[in-house]
C-alpha cells in the first residue's frame, strides 16, 4: 500500500518542485517592488521586548518600547541633564514644615481620549506600594501619604526629608486607573498578588506618550501610530517644539549586529537602537548616507573584590592589583578606544557629583614601572616570593608564587566574568588581567560564567574572590554609591557585593540621603568616593561610549544626549526629510 | 589456551589485510591524508608562541594592530578584533579539536562497550535496565541537553564538556556491542572458557572484549566527529570553555563582534577546518565500515 | 493482537522515561546556581524587594512542593509561567511552534525527496564516476558545520548577491499594511524561509542520499528484483517501480530515528537566521535562567521525539512482520 503511494508521489513530486521554484522566484520579484513610505520611522532593536506589562519590564528593550507610551512626571533635559517638568507643569514645591511636596499636573489625555488626573497618579503610587513592585517600591516606601488637592494637584507627605525623592521617586511612569484597576483588584485576591499582577498580559498599553501601539507580531515587529491626544504636541518644552512629526514607527527585531548594520545601509532601518560594535565604525563611515554617533554613557564597569576574607581583605593587595591593571590597554585594545577612563565609581561625565581629586592608580606607567610599584607596596606589607618579580639587577622576571604576610602561599583565585557572548569586553578584560597578575606571582584564573550563575555566586552565595561586572545604565543621581558600599547592604541579595564595611562611609551615606541641600549632598558624595577609592573594594575599569548609527535618507533631527540618541526627545523631534 | 592464541593470530592477520584494503579505498585514503594534515597543524600549534609572544593565540596581541586586519606577511590569516593572530588560533584549534574529539570518543566508547557487553552477557533484568537507559539517552537531543547542563552548571571547562559529551554518546555503541555480544555468547569458545572455570569478569574482558574491539574502534571514529561538532556548537553559542581557543570559539568571536560581513578571512578558515576534520573522521569510519561489515551501516548513520 | 501489545508496552515505557526526564530536569534546574531574580542587575532593586519577588514567584517553597506544583502544572497543560515573559509557557510554545513546524517539516520533506532521488541514481550507477562524486558530495555536505554553513549562506545569498532577506520571518512593512493580501503575505514568508530551508536541506540531504544509496544497493540484490529482470522489465521501470519504493523505507525511518539530531540542527538554524521558533526560544530561555520556559520547551521537544520514535517502531512492526519485539 505504502509502495503504491510512493509511486504516485513520484509523479506529483516533479510538478511540486516546479511550482515551488516559481513561487520562490515570484516572491523574490515581489519584495523588490516594496513601496517607499517616508513617514514611517524604522527603528531596530536587538531583542524581542520581553513584555508590555510595565511592572514586569526589567529589560532594556521592553523599556525602550514602553517609553513611547508610559510617561513620567519629570524627565531629564537633553543638554543640561537637569530634571524638567514633563507630565507635571512645574517643579515640585517643597514645604519644610510638613515635609511635603506639591506637584501640579499639565492638562493631558490618555491615548483613549480620557483625561489624565491626579487620581491616576494616586492610583499608580498606591499600586506600587500595595504590591511592593520591585525597583519602585523602595523609592516610595518613605512616602507616608499621598493626597489629591484637586484634579490637577497632588501632595506627597514624606516621613523625613529624602534627597532622592525628586530625582528618583518622582520619575516613575504613571499608569491610568482605567487600565489597571480591575487587574489590581483581581490580582489581590490571588495567593501571590505580585506574581498575578506581573503575569497579567497587556496587549495594547494605554499610555499618554507620543505613540500608541497598533500591532505586534512576536518575534518580528511592533507597529506604532502617532497618539492624537499627546499632550506635548506643538508645545515648547526644554526649548524644543515637540512633534511627533512622523506618523508611524516600526520597531524591527535584529538580533545580530551585522544584519542590523546592513539593514541600516540599505535603508530598511533608520536607526538601530542598540550598541554597534566598534569594528563596524570604519565601514559605516564610508557610506555617505550613514551618520555615526558616539555618545557618552553613564556606566560603570569594574573589578570587585570579596573583602570579607583573605587574601583580598587586605587593602594593600587590592591597591597592588589596581596598579597592575593597565586601564589604558583595556580601553585602547579591548574597547578599541571607545570608552573613557574611570578613576572613581561616579563617572567623570557626571561632573557635579564626580570627585576629580582621587588617586589614579598606575595611570600612565609602563609595564615595568607598574610591576615595580606594586612590588614595592606588597613587600612593604609583608608579602614575599621565593624568587621575586624584581631580580637583583632591578629587572622584572617571572616570579614564583606569592606568599601572604603569614608565610602561606596564596591559594589560586578566580576572576569571574560574564561569558564572551554576553559581553566580549568583560570576558577579554578578565583574561588579560589574569596575565598581568601573573607577572607578580598572583595565581589568578579568569573564569567566565553564565550571567545568572555569576550573579548568584556574587550576590547570593557570596563565595568568590574577584569578579568583573558592569552597570550599563547608571542613574545620574549617585545614590547607587550608598547601595554598593553601605554595610547594611552586605547581606544575601544585597548590592554590597564586595562586603565592604566602613563605619565612616555608612555615616556619610546615611547623611547623604537626608541632605536636601544639594551643596551639602555634593560634599558628602565626593567624600564617599574618596573613601571608596582609598580602600578600593571596586576598581573602576572603564566607561564605554555608546556607538550608534542612523540612515539619514528618511528622517533627521535626532537629539544627542548621555546614553545616545535613542531617547524620548528624539522620538518627539525627528522629522521626515522633504523630498 | 590454544584457542585463544590462534584467535589472536587470526586477528592480527585480519588487521593487516584490512589495513591494506582500507588504504586502497579512495575514501579512506582521503580521510587519512586530511587527518595527517590536521595532526601536523595540531603539532605545529606549539611553534608560533615560541617565535614571538604576540603569536600566543589567547593573550598575544600585535603591538601595532588593535583591530581586525586582513592577511599579511606578519599574520598569514590576519588578526582578530584585538590584534591576535588568526593563524596561530587556527593551529591551536586543531589541537583542541583532537583533544576533545579523541578523549570524548574514547570515554564514550569505553562506556558503551562495557555497558553493551554487560547487557549482552548479563541478559534479563540487567539487559533491559541498561537498554532502557540507553533508549532514554538516545532520544534526547544531545546538543540541547549539553547546552542546558552547561548553562545550569555555570561555565564548564573543556574537560567537563568532554565528559558530558561522552556521557550522552554511549548508547549507540552499547546497542551494537550488545548485539555482537549476544551472538558471541552462543559461540563454542565461550562455553569452553566457562567449562575451564573462567570467571564472568574474565570471560567478558578476555574473550568477548577482543572480538568486539574492531566494532568499537569503528564507532570511535563516528563519535570523534560528533564530539568535535558538539564542542564547536557549544563554543559557537557562547557556552564553551572561554579559556581555550577552539574553532567554535573563533566563529563565535567573528559572529558576536560583528565582523561576519567584513572579515571573510576570519569567518571562513575555522568553519572549513571543523567541516574537514569531521569529514576526515567520517570518511575513515565509512571506509572501515565497508571493510568490517557493510550491513552495519545503518547503525552508524544515526548520528 | 501482537501489535496492540507492542503499542501498549512501548507507550507505558515512554511515559515512564518521560517522567524520569521530567524529574531529573526539574532537580537540575532548581539546584543550579542562578535564579531569575539575581539576574536583575538594576541597583535600585533592594534586598527587601528581591526577597518579596522570590516569595511571590514561589521560589522559596520547599523543593518537593515546587515539584508537585510543577507536575500539576504540567498535567493541567499550562507548564507554569515564564519568568521573563510572564505568560504561560504553553502559550509561548504555542506561538513559536507553528514557525518551527513550518521550517522543520518542509526541510525534512524536501531533503528526503531530493535525497531519495539522487540516492537512487547513485546506487544505480554504482562504481561509476557519477556515484563516486555523488557519494563524496553527500559526505561533504553531511559533515558541513551547520552554523558556519548558515553564516556562509547568509553571506553569499543575503549579503553579496542580495537575493534573500538576511534573517527574520517577514517584512514588517508588508504586514502592517492592511491591504496586503494573504497571498502576498505567504510569498513574503516564503521569501524569508528560503535561506534557512536551503541550509537545513543541504545538511540533511547528504545523509538521506547515503542511506538511500545503501538501501537501494541491498534491495537490488533481492530475489524479486532478479525475477523482475528475468521477466524482461526495463531497467528504469525496475529502478523506479520496484527497487526505489522499498529502498526508501529506511530513509523514512531514519528521519524518525535521527529526529533528535535534526532538532539540534533546527535550533541552530533558527538562532543564526533569527527565525522565531521553539529551538531559538529554548536556547534564549536557557541563557536567561527562565526555568519554566526552558524546562517546558525541552520537555515538549522530548515528547515529540519520544512519540515519533514510538510511531516509527509501530510502523516498522506493521510493515515488516519479520521484526519481533
Amino acid at each position: 500500500m505504502i509502495i503504491k503511494m510512493q509511486i504516485s508521489s513520484l509523479k506529483v513530486r516533479k510538478k511540486g518542485i516546479v511550482i515551488l521554484l516559481t513561487l520562490i522566484f515570484s516572491s523574490f520579484l515581489f519584495s523588490c517592488t516594496e513601496k517607499k513610505d517616508g513617514t514611517i520611522l524604522k527603528i531596530g532593536i536587538a531583542e524581542e521586548p520581553r513584555t508590555l506589562n510595565i511592572w514586569l519590564a526589567s529589560d532594556a528593550n521592553s523599556r525602550k518600547v514602553l517609553s513611547l507610551m508610559y510617561q513620567n512626571l519629570y524627565v531629564r533635559d537633553p543638554v543640561s541633564l537637569q530634571l524638567i517638568p514633563w507630565l507635571a507643569e512645574s517643579m515640585p514645591l517643597f514645604e519644610p514644615e510638613t515635609v511635603s511636596y506639591i506637584v501640579k499636573l499639565r492638562p493631558a489625555k490618555w491615548s483613549d481620549g480620557s483625561d489624565l488626573t491626579s487620581d491616576d497618579v494616586l492610583f499608580t503610587i498606591n499600586l506600587i506600594k500595595k504590591f511592593k513592585i520591585p525597583r519602585l517600591y523602595s523609592k516610595w516606601k518613605f512616602v507616608k501619604k499621598v493626597e489629591a488637592l484637586d484634579s490637577q494637584t497632588i501632595r506627597f507627605y514624606l516621613q523625613k526629608p529624602v534627597a532622592i525623592f525628586v530625582t528618583k521617586s518622582l520619575s516613575v511612569p504613571i499608569v491610568s486607573r482605567s487600565e489597571w484597576a480591575d487587574v489590581a483588584k483581581k490580582s489581590l485576591t490571588h495567593e501571590k498578588p505580585l506574581t498575578a499582577l506581573l503575569n497579567h498580559k497587556i496587549k495594547f498599553p494605554l499610555g499618554c506618550g507620543p505613540f500608541v501601539l497598533k500591532q505586534r507580531r512576536e518575534g518580528a515587529y511592533l507597529y506604532f501610530e502617532k497618539n492624537r491626544f499627546f499632550f506635548g504636541e506643538n508645545k515648547k518644552i526644554a526649548g524644543h517644539i515637540l512633534g511627533p512629526f512622523v506618523e508611524k514607527i516600526i520597531f524591527k527585531i535584529y538580533s545580530s549586529a551585522d544584519v542590523a548594520i546592513l539593514a541600516l545601509k540599505k535603508g530598511s532601518l533608520d536607526y538601530h537602537w542598540s550598541d554597534i560594535p566598534p569594528g563596524h565604525i570604519n565601514g559605516l563611515k564610508e557610506s555617505k548616507h550613514i551618520q555615526v554617533f558616539v555618545s557618552k554613557k553613564s556606566a560603570l564597569y569594574f573589578m570587585g573584590f570579596n573583602v570579607r576574607h583573605s587574601p583580598f581583605s587586605d587593602a594593600a593587595l587590592r591597591k597592588a592589583v589596581s596598579i597592575l591593571i593597565d586601564k589604558e590597554f583595556i580601553i585602547s585594545r579591548i574597547l578599541q578606544g571607545y570608552a573613557s577612563d574611570m578613576t572613581s565609581i561616579v563617572p567623570k561625565g557626571n561632573k557635579f557629583w564626580h570627585n576629580p581629586q582621587l588617586p589614579a592608580y598606575g595611570h600612565g606607567l609602563t609595564k615595568q614601572q607598574r610591576i615595580k610599584k606594586a612590588y614595592a607596596i606588597l613587600t612593604e606589607n609583608g608579602y614575599t616570593w621565593k624568587s621575586p618579580p624584581i631580580n637583583e639587577q632591578g629587572e622584572t622576571t617571572m616570579p614564583s608564587l606569592i606568599r601572604l604576610p603569614n608565610g602561606e602561599p596564596m591559594q589560586d583565585f578566580t576572576i569571574l566574568t560574564p561569558p564572551a557572548d554576553y559581553d566580549p569586553h568583560r570576558a577579554a578584560s578578565g583574561t588579560i588581567i589574569q596575565e598581568w597578575l601573573k607577572d607578580l606571582g598572583l595565581p589568578a584564573h579568569s573564569r567566565p560564567m553564565s550571567f545568572g550563575a555569576l550573579l548568584s555566586q556574587v550576590k547570593q552565595r557570596r563565595e568568590f574572590d574577584t569578579f568583573i561586572l558592569g552597570y550599563g545604565k547608571l542613574s545620574l543621581d549617585p545614590d547607587y554609591l550608598r547601595s554598593f558600599f553601605h554595610s547594611k547592604n552586605n547581606k544575601k541579595r544585597g548590592w554590597n557585593m564586595s562586603g565592604y564595611h566602613n563605619p565612616d562611609f555608612d555615616v556619610a551615606a546615611d547623611a547623604s540621603v537626608a541632605a536636601v541641600n544639594i551643596g551639602e549632598r555634593q560634599k558628602l558624595i565626593r567624600r564617599m568616593q574618596e573613601m571608596v577609592m582609598t580602600d578600593v573594594p571596586y576598581i573602576p575599569l572603564y566607561n564605554p561610549m555608546r556607538i550608534e548609527a542612523i540612515n539619514m535618507n528618511n528622517v533627521s533631527g535626532w537629539i544627542k544626549m548621555v546614553g545616545g540618541i535613542g531617547n524620548l526627545w528624539s522620538i518627539c523631534m525627528v522629522k521626515p526629510k522633504q523630498i | 589456551m590454544a584457542p585463544e592464541n590462534s584467535q589472536n593470530a587470526y586477528q592480527m592477520e585480519g588487521l593487516s589485510r584490512n589495513w591494506a584494503l582500507f588504504i586502497r579505498n579512495p575514501i579512506g585514503k582521503t580521510g587519512v591524508i586530511l587527518l595527517i594534515i590536521f595532526g601536523l597543524m595540531a603539532v605545529g600549534s606549539f611553534l608560533p608562541p615560541q617565535i614571538d609572544t604576540m603569536y600566543h593565540p589567547m593573550t598575544g596581541v600585535d603591538p601595532l594592530i588593535a583591530n581586525s586586519s586582513p592577511p599579511s606577511w606578519k599574520h598569514w590569516l590576519g588578526t582578530d578584533y584585538m590584534g591576535r593572530d588568526l593563524f596561530s588560533q587556527l593551529l591551536t584549534g586543531a589541537r583542541i579539536a583532537f583533544i576533545v574529539g579523541i578523549t570524548s570518543a574514547f570515554i564514550s566508547i569505553v562506556f558503551g562497550t562495557i555497558i553493551g557487553m554487560l547487557a549482552g552477557y548479563g541478559g534479563k533484568i540487567l539487559d533491559s535496565v541498561l537498554m532502557r537507559l540507553a533508549d532514554m539517552i538516545m532520544v534526547m537531543p544531545t546538543l540541547l541537553v549539553v547546552l542546558l547542563l552547561s548553562s545550569l552548571l555555570g561555565q564548564l571547562n573543556i574537560w567537563a564538556i568532554v565528559l558530558l559529551i561522552a556521557l550522552f554518546r554511549w548508547p549507540g555503541v552499547a546497542r551494537v556491542i550488545r548485539s555482537q555480544t549476544l551472538s558471541l555468547k552462543e559461540r563454542p569458545f565461550i562455553d569452553l572458557a566457562k567449562i575451564a572455570g573462567a570467571s564472568h569478569f574474565r570471560i567478558i574482558f578476555r574473550h568477548i572484549a577482543p572480538n568486539v574491539l574492531p566494532m568499537a574502534l569503528l564507532f570511535m571514529t563516528f563519535r570523534v566527529t560528533s564530539a568535535i561538532i558538539i564542542e564547536a556548537v557549544l563554543a559557537f553559542l557562547g557556552f564553551g570553555d572561554p579559556s581555550t581557543v577552539s574553532w567554535g570559539m573563533m566563529l563565535q568571536w567573528v559572529w558576536k563582534t560583528g565582523h561576519m560581513f567584513q572579515a571573510p578571512y576570519w569567518l571562513i578558515p575555522p568553519g572549513v577546518c571543523i567541516s574537514l576534520i569531521t569529514l576526515s573522521f567520517y570518511m575513515i569510519g565509512r571506509a572501515m565500515e565497508e571493510i568490517l561489515d557493510p550491513r552495519l551501516r545503518k547503525e552508524g548513520k544515526v548520528d | 493482537m501482537n501489535l496492540r501489545r507492542l503499542i501498549i508496552r512501548r507507550s507505558t515505557e515512554i511515559f515512564f522515561i518521560f517522567f524520569v526526564i521530567l524529574t531529573i530536569l526539574f532537580l537540575l534546574f532548581r539546584l543550579a546556581p542562578g535564579d531569575p531574580v539575581s539576574r536583575m542587575v538594576d541597583p535600585s532593586m533592594t534586598t527587601e524587594e528581591a526577597e518579596h519577588l522570590i516569595n511571590q514567584l514561589g521560589l522559596d517553597r520547599p523543593l518537593w512542593s515546587q515539584y508537585l506544583f510543577y507536575v500539576k502544572n504540567f498535567f493541567t497543560g499550562t507548564l507554569g509561567n515564564s519568568f521573563h515573559y510572564g505568560e504561560p509557557v504553553a502559550q509561548i510554545i504555542g506561538q513559536r511552534l507553528p514557525n518551527t513546524i513550518l521550517l522543520f517539516t518542509t526541510s525534512i520533506i524536501i531533503s528526503c525527496i531530493i535525497g531519495i532521488y539522487f540516492g537512487k541514481i547513485a546506487a544505480w550507477n554504482k562504481g561509476k564516476k557519477l556515484d563516486v562524486w555523488m557519494t563524496i558530495g553527500a559526505l561533504v555536505l553531511h559533515t558541513l558545520f551547520l552554523p558556519w554553513a548558515a553564516l556562509i549562506i547568509i553571506w553569499i545569498f543575503g549579503y553579496k548577491l542580495g537575493w534573500f532577506p538576511l534573517n527574520g520571518m517577514l517584512t514588517p512593512e508588508i504586514w502592517i499594511n492592511p491591504e496586503t493580501g494573504i497571498f502576498a503575505r505567504f510569498l513574503d514568508v516564503l521569501h524569508h524561509m528560503f535561506l534557512p530551508l536551503f541550509t537545513l536541506c543541504i545538511i540533511h540531504f547528504g545523509s538521506y542520499l547515503l542511506i538511500m544509496r545503501s538501501g537501494m544497493l541491498e534491495t537490488l540484490q533481492e530475489d524479486y528484483i532478479l525475477t523482475a529482470k528475468a521477466k524482461g522489465l526495463s531497467a528504469i521501470e525496475i529502478r523506479n517501480r520496484h527497487a526505489a519504493p522499498n529502498a526508501s523505507l529506511p530513509v523514512v525511518t531514519s528521519v524518525g530515528l535521527s529526529l533528535a539530531f535534526s532538532v539540534n540542527g533546527g535550533a541552530l538554524t533558527e538562532i543564526v537566521f533569527s527565525w522565531p521558533g521553539l529551538g531559538r526560544e529554548l536556547i534564549f530561555a536557557v541563557s536567561n535562567n527562565d526555568y519554566p520556559l526552558a524546562l517546558g520547551s525541552f520537555l515538549f521537544i522530548s515528547i515529540v521525539v519520544l512519540v515519533a520514535n514510538l510511531i516509527i517502531d509501530i510502523l516498522y512492526a506493521y510493515l515488516d512482520p519479520r521484526i519481533k519485539y
